[in-house]
């Protein structure tokens, strides 16, 4: 277990900035490891296996106390962006057609970055943590997320378009 | 220059369209587009402001996702004491568990 401790603690880390919260994210990967240990068919590496764990109980301990005033975009999964007959863009849309622009008003950078990010819908979350953030390679993330190598990329770029047309929408403001 | 854009794009084989620029957004940031392609994708955002500022835009926020998660402090092992704990737990677990089999046996 300490083989894997320091791993798994680096990327709580990345998760929160106050080392109680990060200890607090350990500590309950460590538990759903001990409960679920039973369940690892060696399929793939342990490391993996504990690196899933962790993201998965880090993610559900930020979402316990995300903010009501962003669900709207925690909801958001089905979405694409509108062209008209010359391939041009008009509008980056939900499924009933609403402005996913309009959405989120003025984001302070470097402060509310990180909030934005986690809450995304979760496979959008979980995709651009891994890739953008922690930077592990297409095939790393698909073994930590447990799905094709397409479905990172594809993910990973959607996730990427809904951050872009998000932050579009609010005016950003870069913090100095 | 948006008409010359759309007549471009109409008649000029090759030329892509907003819409295709999309397509190629991903394959072009991580560096996995053809020369050829990589010509006409650039040829596209030459010309069309608003791709040329959505590109950008989908590069510079990447960036920024990084920045909203730098760690100021270097990352320390785990505290030792948070792994005693951790153990503690897990043993008194493993016991509670062994005493209640025992007990059904």
């Amino acid at each position: 277990m300490r083989d894997y401790s320091d791993k798994m603690y680096a990327i709580c880390c990345r998760y929160f900035m106050c080392p109680d919260d990060a200890q607090e994210c350990l500590q309950k990967a460590f538990i759903q490891t001990f409960q679920h240990i039973h369940t690892f068919k060696g399929d793939s590496q342990l490391s993996t296996w504990l690196h899933r764990i962790t993201v998965n109980c880090a993610l559900m301990q930020i979402r316990s106390h995300k903010s009501k005033r962003l669900s709207s975009i925690s909801n958001l999964d089905d979405f694409s962006q509108r062209y008209n007959s010359y391939g041009e863009r008009t509008v980056f849309s939900d499924f009933q057609g609403n402005n996913i622009e309009n959405m989120f008003e003025k984001i302070e950078l470097k402060t509310d970055m990180a909030d934005l990010i986690f809450q995304l819908p979760e496979k959008y979350c979980n995709v651009l943590m891994l890739r953008d953030i922690q930077e592990l390679s297409t095939k790393e993330s698909a073994q930590v997320l447990a799905i094709s190598e397409g479905s990172v990329k594809t993910q990973l770029h959607r996730a990427r378009l809904l951050l872009t047309a998000l932050l579009k929408g609010s005016g950003k403001h870069v913090n100095d | 220059m948006l008409m010359i854009k759309r007549l471009m794009t109409k008649y000029v084989p090759g030329m892509l369209t907003c819409q295709e620029v999309d397509g190629f957004l991903y394959d072009f940031h991580q560096g996995n587009l053809s020369f050829s392609q990589q010509f006409t994708f650039k040829m596209h955002i030459s010309m069309c402001r608003e791709c040329k500022s959505y590109v950008n835009d989908y590069k510079d926020n990447i960036r920024l996702s990084k920045e909203g998660f730098v760690i100021a402090e270097p990352i320390d092992k785990v505290p030792e004491a948070l792994m005693t704990a951790i153990l503690k737990a897990r043993y008194s677990h493993d016991a509670a568990v062994k005493v209640a089999q025992d007990h059904k046996d």
